[in-house]
């Protein structure tokens, strides 16, 4: 069924290829479009449309409307007049109960159509409200076209492209080749049809899909998106042929232009025997019909009246001018419009100019220019709004089946202006965007509103340009992860790794128990490396860290440690560490595991004001550390390092430089999770030597969850965790930290004004309370349970809640809800284990 | 369904303003019409106008992803959204206009132990206050949503879910339309493109608010202005601790019911629900920086379609049609500023953030009995904006932050 060889066809009749449609075996050739191989082949209906389920066949061959769309290899919705033929691609219909020719559904358009008006489900199905789920689902199953399977169907992967040139010309025709010619220099092309030889780089099949601020042009290339930075912009989109409205225009058989020059042109398919032009652009196809041998049953440049009509949804007669035309093949144009959506996205304003009945673009942003029918370089008188002529339904929006009556109903109920009737009849909103119906309807708005077009205005142009998919927009998926320098270690020990923030951490090796034992009792070693280690050094450096936490820093002696909250302006909790002065003018700052990035911006930004002679820099990735613990700390760490480690001389707040197992360590003394410890922060790639040296020492590796319990048996919080976005030092009871006799420092202001709703407190139990449990007082809400564990060395249930001022005493009993019953806790305002610290100093 | 066939005015046409009404309220979206409607409905209030200054719903109302919930982690924020379930459950009889309000239920996936611990403490806070919500896992969510990528392939496995049944989706445009009608219909007028170009005060009331289309005074004014908000409150000098951001969101072409549930991630940036239309609608974070340029960016397509992939592997081939964006009133504690303000008639609905359009009908119950009877209702008195000089901030902060 093709027609003999045509100039400049694009397939390739020496290699045909096999493809099945519905189960069936077809035939078409390299070069064809799934979509131009089924005509080829046959067929007329493509699709069925989406609320009347009425067939539709090709009609823009240019991948626009939604009449040829198809599940292809499992994917629903593919544009089939633009998809490349494949060996053995699998074609189904969709969006139909039977076959797009032979649709039950087909029904809603005979009968339904009186009890579905534009809008009706905002009017129906009211009542009983519990009836409602069961219209929904089946409105639910209605809508949609196609169907999403059940597995991932990709065709290969997805990978992004950055390029940059002086130069962008969006668009292959005329305008843009000659566009790109007369560029000197560095100019890439991008073409959404096939392309062509040139001087100039040529990126095609290619579109696309936005402008965005700085130049930025994303392009789709089949699996590749391109994100192109330009210089400048040169928009060369051409004008897409509008469908004209009258009655039966969406019937099988009616045809745009460009769809039946392609289908000659590069198809070398008939699109019918017996044609009738209409409209000044359809009159261009003549020499395309004749070489096809289609007879010219009728032509007009600007008729009257005009009405379609069928059986079963195939054109075969025209209304034309009060004629009845016999035909299989109706060629309309409504005329031109240029394609300004990317420049109304990057900022253009967009005007009507009543002589050609067009919308054009004005005011262009910087950098981007237009050329060509983009521009407005189109010659053509304005078409009629609506042709009048009897009989079928005459749509506007052929995506989301909205006719004339549906608009102007919805105008004559107050939905008056563009926007509301877009969002109220869904015209402009389907598959199209709005490519085929935003003219159209704002033609019918003015004509009904008595207005002129510039009145009604143009819905807003949303990207992308052309629908694209997820899974071109995503890429190769790759989520950062941070892994310590002792990954490797932990993955040996069959260590459980959990996420905190990017960083991978070994939640535990088996039995955490057992770790919280051997640090009690012995000793253990857990990797910090993930702590935030920020140094800060100068001059200005003691001033600095006076200004930036609560507390004070400038009497801090060299070689000694102070605890460190960070608070905002608001007096709010943002963060806690230990701030270590190594040197009159160097302090070695640590924050928590997934503040660091956090903190050292909140510093920086500080400085930035304040302008204190301080370098402030971030060494969290190029140090590691981690914490030895346990009663046999001081023991096992001493015949691998020269150093002085007796309690007088290496006190508890002590930090250290020193040796162990041949690596400079930075060792500091202190007690988070409240045995003698050594926290040890040594050069990344060193880590492994100092680990395996205090492992062959004797100590047993812990995990997160045993530092958990540790540090939860000492009363030490977890900022984020035992603390929210409202907490504050003396809430947290913390007030300690904070030294209000300093000129200033970030949060100062509020001091004074902190309010005391609630207080963190401990508490003992018998049952434990899921973390998140809420402390329940006289039946309503009086608290909150943030850290719960069964401690054996405590011997009960130990945890950390919030809860109001007047139940935070000592003893106090507070009742706490677990699944659903109320349970008695007993509050602790000291820590749990060694109260008064004497381990940690021993 | 007699209305179907009878074609019927919504709304009355744009008459002439007045010179005076007894309430004047800027802003035509859903808690400006919803203020409207609930005067005349509760208080018998009706000579009202609504001034909008493009058409109703323009604004943040017509831009949401649609999302009605009431699992909030503060007692505070969970007690005042369960009355405006409560309210949007009854509102299609109401209204008689069907919202399409389809409460299919909603998860908050948990990637992380420290997210789990909150979604516990929300379901603990819930279900103090009678309001059906759970922490699920594995095994159930397979049940709630067998489409979940559930398996370790994924580089954040999920690891539970915070479950809320009555969480639904409703159509936000009808939201809108019906309160305007059900306001129009009580006597309120609506008047569109009517843009408030200035306010005037005198001895800490607001005497009259000028727009393009001449002055107007009133008894009562309110500012229902959303993102809009500080602007708007600036004309009559009151200062709002509120930033403006840009919030993106897009839909896909539609496609079969693949999708009943309402999946949100936080661990994802992300939100995923598919529309009665068959549309995937989807949403994320909103953007750090403030501004009022409501152009969208390509990095918030990218990132959000990575993070939909990384739920539903399956979607890879599903094309995105429409992008856009809207703005956001941020307020510091994520907790609306709702109520009175320094001048004695002028009272506002801002501070919304993300999650405004929830509130719609409670805010105007709410604010048409402040109107009513001068008094603060207590379900409100947690928002009012003299909070931020007492010190009183509602931190709905962890649970706000990604949860529609």
């Amino acid at each position: 069924m093709r027609l003999r060889s045509q100039p400049g066809e694009r397939i390739d009749r020496s290699h045909p290829i096999q493809f099945t449609y519905a189960g069936k075996e077809l035939t078409g050739f390299a070069g064809d479009t799934v979509g131009s191989a089924l005509f080829a082949a046959g067929r007329r209906v493509f699709s069925r449309s989406f609320k009347y389920h009425r067939p539709r066949g090709l009609l823009c061959c240019s991948g626009r409307c939604p009449n040829c769309m198809m599940t292809v290899d499992g994917v629903p919705n593919v544009r089939v007049c633009v998809e490349l033929l494949r060996p053995g691609v699998d074609v189904r219909d969709q969006n139909v109960l039977g076959s797009a020719d032979r649709d039950l559904l087909g029904v809603v358009d005979k009968v339904g159509g009186p009890f579905t008006p534009v809008g009706f489900y905002y009017r129906t199905m009211i009542r009983p409200r519990r009836a409602w789920p069961l219209y929904e689902k089946v409105l639910r199953n209605l809508a949609g076209l196609g169907r999403i399977g059940d597995t991932r169907n990709g065709h290969g992967r997805f990978d992004t492209v950055h390029r940059r040139v002086d130069v962008l010309v969006i668009g292959g025709g005329p305008a843009g080749r000659a566009a790109a010619a007369a560029v000197d220099g560095d100019v890439l092309l991008v073409d959404d049809r096939v392309g062509h030889d040139a001087p100039y780089d040529v990126l095609a099949p290619a579109t696309a899909l936005g402008i965005y601020e700085g130049g930025l042009v994303p392009v789709a290339a089949g699996n590749v998106l391109y994100r192109i930075r330009a210089g400048r912009i040169v928009v060369a989109t051409g004008a897409l042929e509008q469908l004209l409205l009258f009655s039966g225009n969406d019937l099988v058989g009616v045809m745009l232009p460009d769809g039946v020059r392609r289908m000659v042109d590069e198809w070398a398919v008939k699109p019918g025997d017996r044609a009738v032009l209409v409209g000044e652009g359809a009159v261009g196809v003549k020499l395309q019909l004749a070489r096809a041998g289609v007879e010219i049953a009728a032509a007009s440049l600007r008729p009257e009246s005009l009405s379609a009509h069928g059986r079963r949804g195939r054109l075969t007669s025209v209304l034309l001018d009060g004629e009845r035309v016999d035909c299989d093949l109706l060629v309309v144009s409504g005329g031109l419009q240029p394609a300004y959506s990317l420049l109304a996205q990057a900022g253009a304003r967009i005007e009507y100019e009543p002589r050609r009945g067009i919308f054009v673009p004005t005011e262009l942003p910087d950098g981007v220019a237009v050329v060509g029918a983009a521009a407005g370089g189109i010659d053509q008188t304005p078409v009629a709004a609506v042709l009048d002529g009897r009989g079928d339904k005459c749509f506007v929006c052929i995506c989301e089946d909205v006719t004339t009556k549906d608009v102007k109903r919805a105008l004559a109920e107050g939905f008056d202006s563009i926007e509301l009737a877009k969002r109220y009849t869904t015209v402009t909103m389907g598959p199209c965007q709005g490519k085929l119906c935003q003219l159209a309807a704002t033609r019918l708005l003015a004509r009904e509103t008595d207005t002129d077009e510039s009145a009604i205005g143009t819905t807003t142009a949303r990207p992308p340009w052309t629908p694209v998919e997820l899974g071109l927009l995503a890429g190769r998926h790759h989520e950062p992860a941070k892994r310590t320098p002792l990954h490797s270690r932990h993955e040996t020990l069959g260590a459980e790794m959990i996420w905190t923030g990017q960083w991978r951490r070994a939640f535990q090796y088996g039995d955490p128990a057992a770790e919280v034992r051997a640090v009690h009792e012995s000793l253990g070693l857990i990797d910090v490396s993930t702590l935030g280690k920020v140094l800060v050094e100068g001059p200005g450096a003691p001033a600095l860290l006076d200004r930036l936490y609560p507390n004070r820093f400038s009497d801090l002696k060299p070689g000694r440690i102070r605890y460190g909250v960070v608070t905002s302006d608001g007096g709010r909790i943002m963060d806690d560490g230990t701030v270590a002065r190594l040197g009159d003018e160097l302090f070695y700052v640590t924050t928590t595991s997934t503040g660091s990035e956090g903190v050292v911006e909140w510093f920086e930004w500080w400085n930035a004001i304040w302008g204190y002679d301080a370098e402030i820099v971030n060494v969290t990735g190029a140090l590691a550390a981690m914490n030895l613990a346990g009663p046999r700390a001081r023991e096992a760490l001493a015949p691998l390092t020269g150093a002085d480690l007796a309690n007088e001389s290496f006190r508890y707040l002590d930090a250290k430089e020193i040796a162990v197992a041949g690596v400079p360590c930075l060792a500091l003394r202190i007690g988070f999770v409240g045995e003698l410890g050594y926290e040890l922060h040594c050069p990344a790639a060193d880590a492994g030597v100092v680990w395996d040296a205090l492992v062959a020492a004797g100590a047993t590796p812990f995990g997160l969850e045993a530092q958990r319990v540790l540090r939860l048996e000492k009363g030490h919080v977890i900022v984020g965790q035992d603390t929210d976005s409202e907490s504050n030092l003396v809430s947290a009871r913390m007030q300690w930290t904070i030294k209000d006799d300093k000129p200033d420092f970030v949060g100062k202001g509020a001091v004074p004004h902190l309010q005391v709703r609630e207080r963190l407190v401990g508490f003992t139990a018998d049952v434990l309370p899921p973390e998140g449990a809420q402390v329940v007082r006289e039946g309503r809400i009086a608290g909150r349970v943030t850290s719960a564990r069964v401690s054996e060395r405590v011997g009960r249930v130990i945890g950390l809640a919030w809860v109001e001022p007047e139940i935070a005493e000592e003893g106090a009993t507070i009742a706490i809800r677990v699944d659903g019953a109320m349970r008695d806790a007993a509050v602790t305002l000291a820590a749990f284990y060694d109260p008064e610290g004497t381990l940690l100093r021993s | 369904m007699k209305d179907i066939f009878r074609v019927r005015r919504m709304w009355r046409p744009r008459s002439e303003l007045k010179k005076r009404y007894d309430v004047v309220i800027v802003g035509g979206g859903s808690h400006g019409l919803a203020t409207a409607y609930y005067l005349a409905k509760n208080h018998g209030i009706t000579n009202v106008a609504v001034l909008e200054q493009s058409y109703i719903g323009s604004g943040a109302a017509g831009r949401n992803t649609t999302i009605i919930r009431s699992n909030y982690r503060t007692p505070e924020g969970a007690e005042f959204y369960k009355r405006s379930v409560e309210l949007y459950e009854r509102l299609s009889g109401e209204l008689d206009f069907n919202l399409m309000f389809s409460q299919h239920g909603h998860l908050t996936l948990a990637h992380t132990d420290s997210s789990l611990r909150v979604m516990q403490e929300r379901a603990e806070v819930n279900q103090i206050l009678d309001i059906d919500s759970r922490v699920v896992y594995p095994e159930e969510i397979a049940r709630l949503c067998p489409q979940l990528d559930l398996s370790d392939t994924p580089t954040w496995p999920i690891m539970g879910a915070l479950y809320h049944a009555p969480g639904g989706i409703i159509r936000h445009d009808a939201v809108v339309w019906g309160l305007a009608r059900g306001a129009d219909r009580a006597g309120a007028e609506l008047h569109q493109n009517t843009t408030v170009t200035g306010i005037e005060t005198d001895g800490g009331r607001v005497t009259a608010v000028q727009t393009n289309r001449g002055r107007v005074e009133a008894d009562v004014f309110i500012s229902a202005t959303a993102g809009w908000s500080t602007l708007v409150c600036g004309m009559a000098g009151v200062r709002l601790p509120i930033t403006t951001h840009i919030l993106q969101a897009f839909v896909t072409e539609p496609v079969k019911p693949f999708l009943d549930v309402i999946i949100v991630s936080a661990q994802m940036h992300v939100y995923v629900s598919q529309t009665d239309r068959g549309e995937f609608l989807i949403g994320a974070e909103i953007e750090p920086y403030t501004t009022y340029k409501s152009t969208g960016t390509f990095s918030f397509l990218e990132y959000s379609a990575r993070h939909v992939l990384e739920l539903f592997p399956q979607l890879e081939r599903l094309k995105v049609l429409r992008a856009w964006t809207g703005l956001c009133d941020l307020s510091p504690d994520y907790s609306p500023i709702l109520g009175a303000t320094e001048l004695e008639n002028f009272h506002l609905s801002a501070g919304w953030g993300t999650y405004g359009f929830k509130a719609a009908p409670i805010v105007g119950t709410t604010l048409a009995e402040l109107v009513a009877s001068g008094k603060t209702p207590t379900l409100i008195a947690p928002f009012a904006l003299e909070r931020f000089h007492s010190d009183t901030l509602v931190s709905e902060l962890a649970a706000a932050a990604v949860s529609h």
